[in-house]
């Protein structure tokens, strides 16, 4: 663990750009068709349940970081055994996102660019970042937590008075059921991206002031989730409920039709700052948080050398993780929501909370007479 | 010291990187293309036409339009047996490197509207990052789409540019025809309930004459496009034009109508006073009655007199109102006329079938099945219009001749 110290307002604004990243680019929960808004707001509720999950996991050992603490709650070898899983699973996500990055640009901008070239460009940039720390990296994302609003203000405006909206799009409501919403928010929207908030899990140690984590993280995730719904909602009112299914980046196609005044028109440029700001984030994190379980787990004492190894390595995992962009997705949907995220974000956490419960339960009753003060800090 | 090199050679090395040339297009390699035509030809392949600007006989505008003595634009040809191959093969004849980023327009022969439909040939233009989803689309009424873009066009020099804003101004002041873009035309033909309607171009005079600069150099040139008609779809294949009253009855019920006037019989002369709309406001309400599907649209019009052949004296409100009478009674013979003649081409154009979907989607589930065939010809429709005049314009009483 480094030492840095971050803001309640720093964990928020990471908080959001890390939940926003790159789900507010891809269509997000469109199974649920035109009530996709609703499966997101019911994911993010979802979310904020796992997050106090994971809240309450760091209340009862507020020094030490998730991979610390599963050594001291399920044991040494299981614990260093999980520990590595975790830091796979993290590097794994931020090679996702940074192959969404690039099938992204590749996509639309840069059509005869090598995936290798893109990939390579942002991964220099987040080794610099990850290099100076968590703490330059929470401040960059105050400065670009602003810029990205300016943008979504800006666009949201633009696409009111372009008269695009047509809200009875996002009728007929519920047409397949509860039934679908349900399988989607289970499926989808609790892992991507609320549940996804685990990564914190590794942050909460740096923060000046321990008591404001619950409200930064909840207003973190209040705010992305509401955003998240209001986008794929707007795409869905504009588009219509085919283009938006049918779009690999439905934003993208919102944001290009806004015509006003015959010069504001082809705004890509909106998507593309706030994607590059997104998913900059996003992987950052994931990176940030795989790099500081690495050295926590094999006790490595200078932590900016193993930046540049295992930046290499996100950057070929991200490149041989699929052949095609189809491939990545699936892989996505199917491998990583069915099977990962349910274990990595829910199962393994819960788990721990209950052993965590049963521990300090053992130790109040045998110091009840004690230290009253101090199982009274320890409550949430 | 050497720490410094390092440093400086690092900076120079990554110069290269950030200077983003890796695909690059220059300015002066590129073809702009403004409008592309699609037809099918004898053999049922695709030919496309490219309109390329040319961009030194454009410019100089500030300057007294120097340099005009070439065309504006050259069209090239090409012939394929698909959307993209049939562009690719164009550059065996074009100079430069097609760019499609301000294509603006998009140009459908009758033929292929008719016999293929234009629901498989969009789907290139959606996948292309390059091409605009806000490119206008239009069919060529009774022509080839590649007669339709040779024409030469004055005022607006570039025939593509003199297409789009044609069509922009006759929706705001006339309301038969309208813009529909890629993206409305691919959001209605997927929608089970809406048919799609495109506007229609057609040539009048010789596309012969047309194709040559001369054609701009006479007063009246002896070629001109216009809007003629409102192509109506179904399936995604074009089956009828709408012309005239029942073409902006269509504009009404799609709430694409903005300042059009109205003419009416007052005091038994026909014709006799025309009303200009400001503003006005269209809705499709769906209503099941007794199992029975049923439309009511309502219609709210604002708008000024703005022509009086006879005398009547404007300043007395109960004239006024019998006026609003009449206005109510012509506007609501248009919209009428117009679901009578979509119903006889058995196709839902107003998206009737997608207000029940959005309203009643368990009715629709029964209803969906031969929406256009069987439920929609017998559709129950009600029109109700409240009309206001709001002023008189400069004078009250028509001038009398004495």
């Amino acid at each position: 663990m480094e030492k840095a110290k971050i803001g309640a307002y720093q964990l928020f604004v990471l908080i959001l750009l890390f939940e926003l990243g790159s789900a507010v680019l891809v269509p997000i929960a469109i199974e649920a068709k035109r009530d996709a808004w609703l499966a997101i707001l019911l994911g993010m509720v979802g979310g904020i349940l796992l997050f106090f999950v994971y809240y309450r996991l760091y209340r009862f050992y507020p020094k030490l970081v998730l991979t610390e603490y599963i050594e001291k709650l399920v044991g040494k070898i299981l614990g260093k055994i999980l520990s590595f899983c975790y830091i796979l699973f993290f590097a794994y996500s931020a090679a996702r996102v940074l192959r969404d990055f690039g099938e992204m640009l590749l996509t639309y901008a840069y059509v005869n660019t090598p995936l290798f070239i893109v990939n390579t460009l942002l991964i220099l940039v987040i080794i610099y970042a990850i290099q100076k720390g968590i703490e330059v990296l929470a401040r960059t994302g105050e400065l670009f937590f602003i810029l990205l609003y300016l943008l979504a203000i800006t666009g949201f405006l633009l696409l009111i008075f372009s008269g695009l909206f047509d809200l009875k799009q996002l009728k007929p409501f519920l047409e397949d059921g509860w039934g679908l919403v349900l399988k989607v928010v289970a499926s989808q929207t609790l892992y991507v991206p609320f549940g996804e908030a685990i990564v914190f899990a590794m942050i909460f140690p740096y923060l000046k002031d321990s008591k404001k984590i619950k409200i930064a993280g909840v207003c973190g995730i209040l705010l992305s989730g509401i955003n998240l719904a209001l986008v794929m909602a707007i795409n869905i009112s504009v588009l219509g409920i085919d283009l938006a299914s049918r779009s690999q980046f439905p934003l993208l196609s919102t944001v290009q039709s806004i015509q006003i005044a015959e010069f504001l028109e082809r705004l890509d440029v909106f998507f593309m700052v706030s994607m590059v700001i997104g998913i900059f984030f996003k992987v950052s994190l994931y990176f940030y948080a795989a790099v500081s379980a690495t050295t926590i787990l094999f006790k490595i004492k200078e932590p900016s050398k193993l930046v540049y190894p295992m930046g290499l390595a996100i950057l070929f995992m991200s490149i041989t993780i699929a052949n095609s962009y189809s491939e990545h997705i699936k892989e996505g949907l199917i491998v990583t929501t069915r099977f990962l995220h349910p274990f990595f974000l829910v199962v393994i956490p819960v788990i721990l909370l209950g052993i965590a419960y049963f521990k300090n339960w053992g130790r109040k009753r045998k110091s009840q007479n004690g230290a009253k003060n101090a199982s009274m800090s320890q409550k949430g | 010291m050497k720490r410094n090199y390092l440093i400086l050679t690092l900076h120079l090395i990554l110069c290269v990187l950030l200077s983003g040339c890796w695909s690059k297009k220059e300015l002066t390699d590129l073809a702009i293309i403004s409008a592309m035509g699609l037809d099918l030809n004898d053999k049922g392949e695709y030919v496309s036409t490219l309109q390329v600007i040319n961009p030194s006989n454009v410019a100089g505008g500030l300057q007294g339009g120097g340099g005009s003595k070439g065309p504006p634009v050259t069209v090239y040809t090409a012939t394929g047996s698909n959307i993209i191959e049939v562009n690719q093969v164009a550059s065996t004849k074009l100079p430069r490197r097609r760019y499609y980023a301000h294509t603006n327009l998009l140009v459908i022969g009758e033929e292929l509207a008719r016999k293929e439909g234009i629901d498989n040939i969009l789907d290139a233009f959606e996948r292309n990052p390059e091409f605009r989803m806000t490119a206008v689309i239009i069919i060529a009424q009774g022509a080839k789409a590649s007669d339709l873009l040779k024409v030469m066009t004055p005022v607006d020099k570039i025939p593509a540019n003199k297409i789009i804003k044609n069509l922009k101004f006759t929706e705001e002041q006339w309301g038969e025809f309208f813009t529909i873009n890629l993206q409305n035309a691919i959001k209605d033909l997927t929608t089970t309930g809406k048919s799609t309607v495109i506007t229609g171009f057609s040539v009048s005079g010789s596309p012969e004459q047309g194709k040559k600069l001369e054609n701009i150099q006479d007063s009246d040139p002896e070629t001109t496009i216009g809007a003629t008609g409102l192509g109506i779809f179904k399936e995604g294949k074009l089956i009828n034009w709408f012309e005239g009253k029942t073409a902006r009855g269509t504009g009404w019920i799609l709430h694409k109508v903005k300042n059009t006037g109205i003419s009416f019989s007052w005091m038994d002369k026909e014709d006799a006073v025309v009303y200009q709309i400001i503003r006005e406001q269209t809705n499709s309400i769906p209503k099941i009655k007794k199992g029975k599907p049923h439309i009511t649209i309502e219609v709210k019009a604002e708008g000024n007199i703005m022509e009086l052949r006879m005398p009547a004296d404007l300043m007395d409100p109960l004239v006024l109102l019998k006026m609003e009478k009449e206005i109510e009674k012509t506007i609501k013979d248009e919209l009428l006329l117009a679901v009578e003649e979509a119903k006889k081409n058995k196709t839902d154009i107003f998206g009737f079938g997608e207000a029940f979907h959005q309203s009643y989607p368990k009715d629709w589930e029964k209803l969906k099945e031969g929406w256009h065939d069987v439920h929609f010809p017998e559709l129950a429709v009600d029109v109700k219009v409240d009309a206001y005049i709001r002023r008189t314009g400069l004078r009250n009483n028509a001038n009398e001749l004495q």
